[in-house]
């Protein structure tokens, strides 16, 4: 029997013909985007960013999709049915520094779409992400967490799915051995070529190593 | 005739009338006391609609199951002043002292009568009334006053709005004498001789009028005894007493208020006017700690809030709830809400949320609620949506930001905007949520690289030699210096190199060297 038509039989189960039809946002890193099932960031899902410290380029990751986000009209999280439609809004949920205006600006974000929350604690943090996640105006939310368990990556999870929103959790490196329910895990490593992008997870994908993406 | 110059009858007189007939004061013969004297016909004609509520002091309490008597000190002695049917029945007459009363039913409740609770009770009546006609006076202490004329059109007739101002009454629990007629002043009395009359044109006043006992007027006792003496028990007996003479035995005031009964002199009211401003209390009977029992409390208030609003086409943005304990000071919950909003479901939302953290220091024994300035609504027009498209979006941003700082608290939440300003620690501000966003215009300037991360203060860094050092390590200047030096205008100048640096870890980070006193190094930013 031939390969070919092994996989035409239908009990056969590929693991890349789960991801479904949802095509991912454009991460604004070609080669990154090739690697991730869907061609880019795995929107309504939680994305997990595993760093050693702040500031290896956990942001400039990001800017591109976010940038995009801010200003696409289209991009409206409710949009489907025709309804009222204004372009997403960013939580950014405890952030470890203040995020800097211009240098955000510069970088496409609409300012006057960008909202900051600064809980006191580990719980009001989840409350207010999964706040933000579930209201269904904010097209991403970003949030820096002590802890996250399993069963709170699972409630973001589900928020951002309710309110087709992007959450994006920054986690320490320790956090690699915990489970957890995110669509996609990231690891970033600086190195002297530059900063790492190791994919531990990817819903649909398959675990990758990117050298000096950044 | 100086002295009759001088008499009120004559200051009657010089209102102007359009015939110009001077009256003849009737001093030679005992003239009725009312002479045939013309008015001004007025252009509108008025129609006065009187509520009397003669058991205001017992309606006024709060309903309760047992038997209630209302009590008031008489000369020391609490007597029953009145009861209600349960006591009535078994025996409860008003006069008995509270000690017969109780003696008579001992599970009787007495309740002192309080002038202040009935004075609420009246002004909450007038502001229900007030949707009825644009004119609601309290008159005294248990009358009040409507002006219906203007209504009696949109209410589609009299007997239809009197049904509905009666049926309105008793859904509240107040039994009302009503009477109509075309002065305030009739209209009371008819109320009060408990004449259910309804008297439209001015000329049937008169007659209507002089059945009346002297009772109905509410004068002063002795007066009345004085007239009784005289064998004056009927409005109509006192009209046919000589003017002149009256007003010497019995004072001006009373001729005048004849006069005003009858309408021949303006009787002019003061109108009811509710406050602009919410504000209403729920007091327990005894101190509650429940937490579910004080949010239906609060919710029950929220809703009496938003009728109020509703009424007046009017929303609030803030609201204040006050949790009143016996020892200690109260506690007080500030809501706001980021569109003037008068919803009680929106506004029970956020007070559900801010209640969890609220720590009360005894339980409560009333609650309080006080609505902010209250501004025009905005309504929003609705879509006309039969496709059955899911409404995904639960709530607006501002909705979002207002829970959030409902829970977290109103500093915790901002939006951040650019300030038109080269030191990087102003070129930005710290916005409200709550107020208007506002989208600056301003951009940054081509080629300057700014970092994405800023710390809230430059720390300083160690250097070795020309070299600043970050954990021990040496940085690499990659780019710069950038120069900025600015600030001369206030305290805060600077003058400082910025560059662009990478440490051993790889993290680019934005530093500079003071070029103000000793050249230190500090890190102001990470490009994250």
């Amino acid at each position: 029997m031939s390969l070919e038509k092994l996989l035409e039989n239908p009990r056969v189960w590929r693991g890349s013909s789960q991801v479904d039809s949802r095509v991912g946002l454009a991460s604004g890193y070609p080669k990154l985007d090739r690697c991730l099932p869907g061609g880019g960031w795995p929107l309504e899902a939680l994305t997990e960013v595993l760093i050693g410290q702040y500031g290896i380029g956990e942001l400039r990751l990001l800017m591109p999709a976010l940038a995009q986000l801010s200003t696409e009209e289209s991009h409206a999280p409710y949009n489907d049915a025709g309804e009222y439609a204004e372009p997403g809004w960013i939580a950014w949920v405890a952030p470890p520094f203040q995020p800097y205006a211009p240098a955000l600006q510069q970088c496409g974000i609409d300012l006057s779409r960008m909202l900051i929350v600064r809980p006191k604690d580990d719980s009001e943090l989840l409350w207010s992400a999964e706040q933000a996640l579930s209201s269904g105006t904010c097209a991403a939310v970003l949030l820096w967490p002590d802890k996250l368990d399993d069963q709170a990556s699972r409630r973001l999870q589900l928020a951002a799915e309710k309110g087709h929103s992007w959450a994006i959790a920054f986690r320490p490196l320790a956090a690699r051995q915990q489970p957890s329910a995110a669509a996609l895990r990231l690891e970033l490593q600086s190195t002297e070529q530059g900063t790492r992008v190791h994919i531990l997870k990817s819903r649909g994908g398959r675990p990758t190593v990117l050298d000096s993406l950044l | 005739m100086s002295r009759a110059w001088k008499s009120p009858v004559i200051a009657r007189d010089t209102a102007p009338t359009p015939t110009g007939k001077q009256q003849s004061l009737p001093f030679a013969e005992p003239a009725p006391l009312v002479t045939p004297l013309s008015v001004t016909p007025t252009a509108v004609r008025r129609l006065w609609f009187c509520i009397w509520l003669p058991n205001l002091p017992l309606e006024a309490c709060r309903s309760s199951d047992e038997a209630l008597a209302i009590v008031e000190e008489q000369h020391g002695i609490h007597r029953v002043l009145q009861t209600d049917r349960k006591a009535a029945a078994a025996g409860v007459m008003p006069g008995q002292s509270a000690n017969a009363a109780l003696a008579l039913l001992p599970v009787l409740q007495l309740e002192e009568r309080s002038p202040v609770r009935e004075q609420q009770a009246l002004e909450k009546l007038a502001t229900w009334l007030e949707r009825f006609s644009s004119f609601v006076s309290i008159a005294g202490k248990d009358v009040l006053l409507l002006e219906i004329a203007g209504s009696l059109r949109l209410f589609g007739g009299l007997p239809k709005l009197r049904q509905e101002i009666s049926k309105g009454l008793g859904k509240q629990g107040f039994s009302a004498a009503l009477a109509i007629a075309p002065t305030p002043l009739a209209a009371t009395w008819l109320a009060r001789a408990g004449r259910r009359a309804c008297i439209r044109d001015e000329d049937n006043l008169g007659p209507a009028l002089r059945k009346l006992p002297l009772a109905c007027m509410g004068w002063p006792a002795g007066q009345g005894e004085s007239l009784a003496g005289m064998g004056i028990t009927t409005i109509g007996d006192c009209l046919r007493l000589p003017r002149e003479g009256f007003a010497k035995r019995f004072g001006v005031e009373r001729l005048l208020e004849l006069d005003r009964a009858l309408g021949h002199l303006p009787d002019p009211r003061d109108s009811w006017r509710a406050p602009e401003r919410f504000c209403a209390d729920f007091e327990m009977t005894e101190e509650q700690s429940d937490r579910d029992l004080l949010l239906n409390i609060c919710r029950e208030l929220l809703t009496s809030h938003e009728q109020f609003l509703l009424a007046r086409q009017l929303a609030t943005q803030r609201l204040c709830f006050s949790f009143f304990h016996l020892k200690s000071a109260a506690t007080e919950l500030y809501l706001g809400s980021a569109l003037a909003d008068r919803s009680a479901a929106r506004w029970f939302d956020l007070l559900s949320i801010r209640f969890e953290a609220v720590r009360l220091p005894e339980p409560v024994i009333a609650v309080r609620l006080r609505s902010g300035l209250s501004q025009a609504l905005q309504a929003e027009t609705a879509r006309l949506c039969f496709s059955g498209a899911k409404q995904k979006r639960r709530y607006s941003i501002a909705q979002l930001a207002e829970r959030l700082v409902a829970r977290i608290g109103g500093q915790s939440v901002n939006a951040v905007g650019m300030v038109a300003e080269h030191r990087p620690e102003y070129a930005w501000n710290i916005q409200n949520p709550l107020s208007d966003w506002s989208s600056s215009t301003l951009t940054m300037k081509e080629g300057v690289r700014r970092p994405l991360w800023m710390l809230p203060e430059p720390t300083l860094l160690t250097a070795d030699g020309a070299y600043p050092l970050h954990r021990g390590c040496r940085l690499t200047l990659l780019e710069g210096p950038e120069r900025l030096e600015t600030g001369w205008w206030d305290d805060q100048a600077i003058s400082r190199d910025y560059y662009t640096a990478v440490n051993g870890a790889g993290i680019r980070l934005w530093v500079f060297r003071s070029r103000q006193r000793s050249p230190d190094w500090y890190l102001h930013g990470i490009f994250g």
